[in-house]
C-alpha cells in the first residue's frame, strides 16, 4: 500500500535533514575572505596598536597533546593535577576588556567558576568551589604597566588561561633569527575577517611545526592563536575566540564584592617583585643568559608548570642553544622532587601521589624518565637533573650528557 | 482508568486542537497518579533541606551535589539544589511515566479508538499528546523550584544571592533567574519527552514503554559519561542537563540555553516523524 509508505516519508526525511544540517552548517562557516594585502610587519604593527581595545568574548582553549588521560579535579589545589590541567583537555573562558585597567577572564568549569578581575589597583581572584578569594592591592604607578596585553604575570596567583593578544604579545616578544615570520593567509575566526601570521621555527630539531596567529582586520587584536605540532595536523594547542563583540562591557562587572560567607585572603604584594617582574618581562628577550626560557612555546608553558617557573626564579636553571630548539636544565633537586610536585599555591603534594602521577605519565627511556608531548619534551635523569624542550627526547639526552653547548 | 472523570466526556470540544489539549490537560491533571508524581518531585528539595537543617552543625562543602554547601547562608539554594539531584534520575523517571503512557496507555484502556472515531487527525492527536507531556516537563520542574524555595525559606535565612562568578544579586533577579532555570530544565525534558512518545506509539503496553524510556535516559547518560565516546556526546538528549549553571554566572551566559533548545529541538522533530510514521500507519485495534 503506497500510501502507507508515503506516511513514513517524514520519517525518513527529518533525521536526514536535521543530521546533515548539524554536520553541515558548522562546516561551511569557514570561507576565506578577500582583505587588502599586508606584509608581516604591517600586521605585527596592527597588533602593537591593538592595545586598549575593548571586547567581550567567548575563548575556548584546546590541548591535544598526547598526555594519557589524567584524573584532573579543576580548582583542586590538593593534588599536582591543577597545573596540568590547562594542558589537557579544553576549556571555555569569558574575556571582557574594558580598558588596560579592567580586565575579567571567567573561566567556566562544570557548576563553578573560576574569576580574575583587574578593576585599576584593585585585582580579585574568586574560585567559586571552596568560595575563596584573594585580594591584591596593586602599588601605586604600576597600573599603567599592567596592561591586557602584557596579561601574564600581572595576575600573581592565576594559573588559568589568557586571553590570545596576552599569548600572542609574548610570543611577538620572543620572535628572533630562528623564527621566520609571514602572513599565510585570511580566514574567519569567531564571524571576523582576520591576518593569518605563520611563524614558523626555522630549525628541524624542534617538536613545533608553527604557530598561527589570527589577527583581526579591524582592530588588530589578535583572536586565536595555534600551535601546530610537527607530524600533527590538527593543532596541538589552541587558543581563539568563539564569539566576539567589541562594545565596551557594562562597567559593574569590574565592580567586584566577594559574596558574603567567602573567604577572603588579602595578599600584599612587594612593589619592589611587581616592578622586576613587568620589566623582566618587557626587557631584552632572546639573550642566552636570560633567566626565563628564551624558547616562546616554552616560555609559555611554562607559566603553566609552576614548578619550572619556581626554580627559575632562583636563576639555576641554564640554557643550551636558543630560540626554538633551546633545551632547559634544571640542576638536581635536593631531594629529587618532580618540579610538579608544589602547586601553584604552594600546597606540597604527598609524596606517594606524585610518584603515581610520575609513574602514569612518564616512560623509561636511556639515562632516565621522559614524559612526551607532541610540543614538549621533559627528561629526568636518573640522578635528578631535568631538561625540557619543544624538541624530541634525543637531543635532551644529548644535553644531558654534555653534548650541547651552553 | 474507568476513574478517569474527564474521559468519558465531551468527544464533541475534541475537534478544535486547542479544546483537545485542553481536555488532554484536563485528563491529565485529573490522574492521581500525575499528583503523586508531583508529590515526589516536591519531596527531593523537602527531604534535602529537612536533611541539612537537623545535621546542621555547619560545612558540607567539598562534596556532595552542587550548592549544598552554600544552602545553610541562603535558603534559596535549597531549590538549585533540588533540580540537580533530580536531573539525573527522577525528573526522567516522572517524565518516562508520562510520556511513555501518552498511546500506550490509551491503546490499553481502550479509549485510543474512540479518541480518533471524533474527526481528530492522527497527527493533530499526537501533537497534543506531546504538547501535554512538555506541559507536564514545564510543571514538574516548576513544582521542585516552588517547593525548594518554599521549604528554604521556611528554614533557612534567606538574602542576596551569590553567582557562581562571585556577583550578588538580590532576591527578586534571583526569582527571575530561578524561573529560565526551571524552564532550562523543562526544555532539556523536551527531547525524552519526544523520545518517550515514539516509544508509546510502539505499544498497547504503557509500562513498557514507560521503561523503556527510562532505561534510554540511563544509557543516554551513561554514553555521556564515558570519555571514550566524546565524539558522541554532544548528539546525546542528556548532554546539556548539567549546564544550567550557565545562568547563575554573571553576566548571565544564555549560549547553553540555546544549544541546548537547538538540540531538544533536533530531537523532537526526528522522533516527532518516526511517532508519526509509525501512529500514521498503525492499525488502531484497540
Amino acid at each position: 500500500m503506497s500510501s502507507k509508505w508515503m506516511r513514513w516519508l517524514p520519517a525518513a526525511i527529518v533525521p536526514a535533514v536535521v543530521v546533515t544540517a548539524a554536520v553541515a552548517i558548522p562546516a561551511t562557516a569557514g570561507a576565506a575572505p578577500t582583505l587588502p594585502e599586508k606584509s608581516a610587519d604591517e600586521v605585527l604593527a596592527m597588533i602593537a596598536d591593538s592595545t586598549g581595545v575593548a571586547f567581550s568574548g567567548t575563548l575556548e582553549q584546546r590541548s591535544d597533546l598526547g598526555l594519557p588521560d589524567i584524573p584532573t579535579t579543576p580548582g583542586s589545589s590538593e593534588l599536582p593535577t591543577g597545573a596540568l590541567e590547562f594542558l589537557t583537555g579544553s576549556h571555555t573562558v569569558r574575556a571582557f576588556v574594558g580598558d588596560s585597567s579592567s580586565v575579567r577572564l571567567q573561566v567556566l568549569d562544570d557548576m563553578a567558576e573560576r574569576d580574575v578581575i583587574i578593576n585599576g589597583d584593585e585585582l580579585w581572584l574568586y574560585d567559586s568551589d571552596p568560595n575563596e578569594a584573594v585580594h591584591v592591592t596593586l602599588p601605586e604607578g604600576t597600573t599603567a604597566a599592567i596592561d591586557a596585553h602584557a596579561g601574564g604575570d600581572a595576575y600573581p596567583g592565576y594559573t588559568g588561561p589568557r586571553t590570545p593578544a596576552e599569548v600572542a604579545t609574548r610570543l611577538i616578544e620572543a620572535i628572533d633569527p630562528s623564527t621566520s615570520v609571514s602572513v599565510a593567509t585570511t580566514a574567519l575566526v569567531a564571524g571576523r575577517s582576520v591576518y593569518q601570521l605563520s611563524l614558523d621555527p626555522k630549525s628541524s630539531e624542534t617538536l613545533v611545526d608553527g604557530v598561527t596567529l589570527s589577527v583581526d582586520s579591524e582592530t588588530g587584536l589578535p583572536l586565536r592563536v595555534e600551535v601546530t605540532a610537527v607530524g600533527q595536523d590538527d593543532p596541538a594547542v589552541s587558543l581563539g575566540f568563539s564569539a566576539i563583540d567589541f562594545s565596551a562591557p557594562d562597567a559593574s562587572l569590574f565592580d567586584f564584592s566577594p559574596p558574603a560567607g567567602a573567604t577572603v585572603t588579602e595578599k600584599p604584594i612587594d612593589p619592589e617583585a611587581l616592578e622586576r617582574r613587568l620589566s623582566k618581562h618587557s626587557a631584552a628577550h632572546g639573550a642566552l643568559d636570560a633567566p626565563h626560557p628564551t624558547d616562546p612555546n616554552e616560555d609559555h608553558l611554562a607559566k603553566h608548570l609552576p614548578g619550572v617557573d619556581a626554580a627559575g626564579a632562583e636563576g639555576a636553571p641554564a640554557v643550551y642553544g636558543s630560540g626554538w630548539d633551546a633545551v632547559v636544565a634544571l640542576p638536581a633537586m635536593p631531594d629529587a622532587a618532580f618540579p610538579m610536585g608544589t602547586d601553584a599555591g604552594g600546597t606540597p603534594a604527598s609524596a606517594a601521589e606524585t610518584a603515581q602521577l610520575l609513574e602514569q605519565l612518564t616512560t623509561d627511556v636511556e639515562g632516565g624518565r621522559v614524559l612526551s608531548t607532541a610540543l614538549v619534551t621533559v627528561l629526568i635523569t636518573d640522578d635528578g637533573r631535568i631538561f625540557a624542550g619543544a624538541v624530541p627526547v634525543e637531543r635532551l639526552q644529548a644535553a644531558a650528557a654534555g653534548a650541547l653547548e651552553r | 482508568m474507568p476513574s478517569d472523570p474527564s474521559r468519558a466526556s465531551a468527544p464533541a470540544i475534541r475537534t478544535s486542537g486547542l479544546g483537545l489539549f485542553a481536555s488532554e490537560v484536563r485528563v491529565l491533571f485529573a490522574r492521581r497518579r500525575t499528583w503523586a508524581l508531583l508529590a515526589a518531585l516536591a519531596a527531593v528539595p523537602v527531604l534535602i533541606a529537612i536533611a541539612i537543617r537537623l545535621s546542621s552543625d555547619g560545612d558540607a562543602r567539598g562534596g556532595g551535589p552542587p550548592f549544598l554547601g552554600s544552602i545553610t547562608q541562603n535558603g534559596l539554594f535549597v531549590a538549585l539544589t533540588g533540580l540537580a539531584v533530580s536531573i539525573p534520575l527522577f525528573l526522567p523517571l516522572t517524565i518516562g511515566v508520562v510520556a511513555g503512557d501518552t498511546i500506550a496507555g490509551e491503546a490499553n484502556l481502550g479509549t485510543l479508538r474512540y479518541l480518533l472515531v471524533a474527526p481528530v487527525a492522527r497527527v493533530r492527536l499526537l501533537i497534543v499528546k506531546f504538547a501535554v507531556a512538555a506541559l507536564f516537563c514545564f510543571a514538574a520542574t516548576l513544582t521542585i523550584v516552588l517547593a525548594g524555595t518554599a521549604i528554604g525559606a521556611a528554614l533557612f535565612p534567606v538574602g542576596p544571592v551569590p553567582l557562581l562568578s562571585g556577583d550578588t544579586i538580590g532576591v527578586g533577579e534571583y526569582a527571575l533567574r530561578a524561573l529560565l532555570l526551571a524552564a532550562y530544565v523543562a526544555v532539556s525534558l523536551l527531547g525524552l519527552s519526544a523520545v518517550g512518545l515514539f516509544i508509546s506509539t510502539l505499544t498497547t503496553v504503557p509500562v513498557g514503554a514507560m521503561a523503556a524510556t527510562i532505561v534510554l535516559a540511563a544509557v543516554s547518560q551513561i554514553l555521556g559519561a564515558l570519555p571514550q565516546l566524546e565524539w558522541l556526546h554532544p548528539w546525546l538528549f542528556s548532554h546539556h542537563w548539567f549546564g544550567f549553571a550557565d545562568l547563575m554566572r554573571q553576566p548571565i551566559s544564555f549560549g547553553t540555553f540555546g544549544d541546548n533548545a537547538l538540540l531538544q529541538l533536533g530531537y523532537i522533530a526526528v522522533f516527532g516523524a518516526l511517532a508519526y510514521g509509525r501512529f500514521a500507519t498503525k492499525d488502531i485495534l484497540s
